[in-house]
């Protein structure tokens, strides 16, 4: 099948460029789930993360998405106590779109715009697994007792995760 | 015929099959009344998106309590949401709609929506659960 061309995107509103998107591209289901846990709520159970079709055929795709770094940008400016509205949305549209991305590739971005920082920050000197990614398969099948999901904390690719 | 671009801020009509009276309306108006984001999933067993707009990850965050983040930030956290959803009844056969209602903080980057039993107030997962969210872009 040919490859569709992404047009020149830096400069044109992400809206657009998502709409785009959604009429040419086919969406992707990931077989990947980030499994995560929050430190500052540890009473809480594991959480799910998966990746959007359309979100994840824009990421193979690529010259769509914007570097994740903008959106940490956003998320500063949200974070001050004086925040209103966004007056940095221009960082969506007018920063250079990145690149193609491998589905893992992928699957790292979405950690580092999606999920908090202080769970994949430092993850690894944590003393019990946080942040674990995963097959669909590896995911309990019912949702039996979905309310006390935890990581299993001697968690390898073949066994279960949670 | 190749595609192009039509580039225009007044939609204006005759209306000569009703009125005969001139109306005109800026497009920036219907661009306001769009949804911003939509997005139909399942919510139960392994979450998946059936599909979706202006979304980037769904997040199962335990029995009946999701979050969807956004591709393109919304401006501001005043945004409106409408959620609703169904799940089959204890038959395996009849439907109920689940009440379902906005959740969790307001923010520009996700929006947390919610199912459970109007009956007992108790979380519940959705097979068909559906977010839109309409207000303005960043």
């Amino acid at each position: 099948m040919t490859k569709i061309e992404t047009p020149e995107f830096q400069g044109t509103h992400l809206w657009d460029r998502l709409c785009w998107a959604k009429e040419k591209l086919e969406g992707k289901q990931s077989d990947y789930r980030v499994v995560w846990e929050d430190p500052d709520a540890p009473e809480e159970c594991a959480k799910v993360t998966v990746p959007d079709p359309n979100w994840m055929a824009c990421a193979l795709q690529g010259g769509i998405l914007p570097p994740v770094e903008v959106y940490w940008a956003l998320a500063e400016d949200e974070a001050k106590p004086d925040f209103k509205k966004h007056t940095r949305g221009y960082l969506l549209h007018n920063t250079k779109p990145i690149d193609a991305m491998t589905e893992e590739q992928a699957i790292e971005y979405l950690i580092m715009k999606d999920i908090p920082q202080r769970v994949w920050r430092d993850y690894e000197k944590a003393n019990r697994p946080r942040l674990v990614i995963c097959k669909k398969d590896q995911l309990p099948s019912t949702r039996v007792w979905r309310n006390a999901w935890k990581i299993d904390e001697n968690v390898n690719k073949s066994q279960k995760v949670a | 015929m190749a595609n192009g671009t039509i580039a225009f801020d007044t939609l204006t009509t005759s209306d000569s099959k009703n009125t005969n009276t001139e109306k005109s309306i800026d497009t920036s108006y219907i661009f306001n009344g769009v949804a911003k984001f939509w997005v139909h999933f399942n919510g139960t067993g392994t979450i998946a998106t059936q599909d979706s707009f202006n979304q980037s990850a769904l997040t199962d965050n335990g029995t009946g309590e999701y979050t969807s983040t956004f591709s393109n930030n919304m401006a501001n956290d005043d945004y409106s949401t409408q959620v609703t959803g169904t799940e089959s009844g204890s038959d395996g056969v009849s439907s109920q709609i689940g009440t379902l209602q906005r959740n969790g903080d307001y923010s520009t980057s996700q929006v947390e929506s919610n199912g459970y039993h109007a009956n007992n107030n108790a979380d519940a997962d959705n097979q068909r659960m559906m977010v839109n969210v309409l207000g303005d872009l960043a």
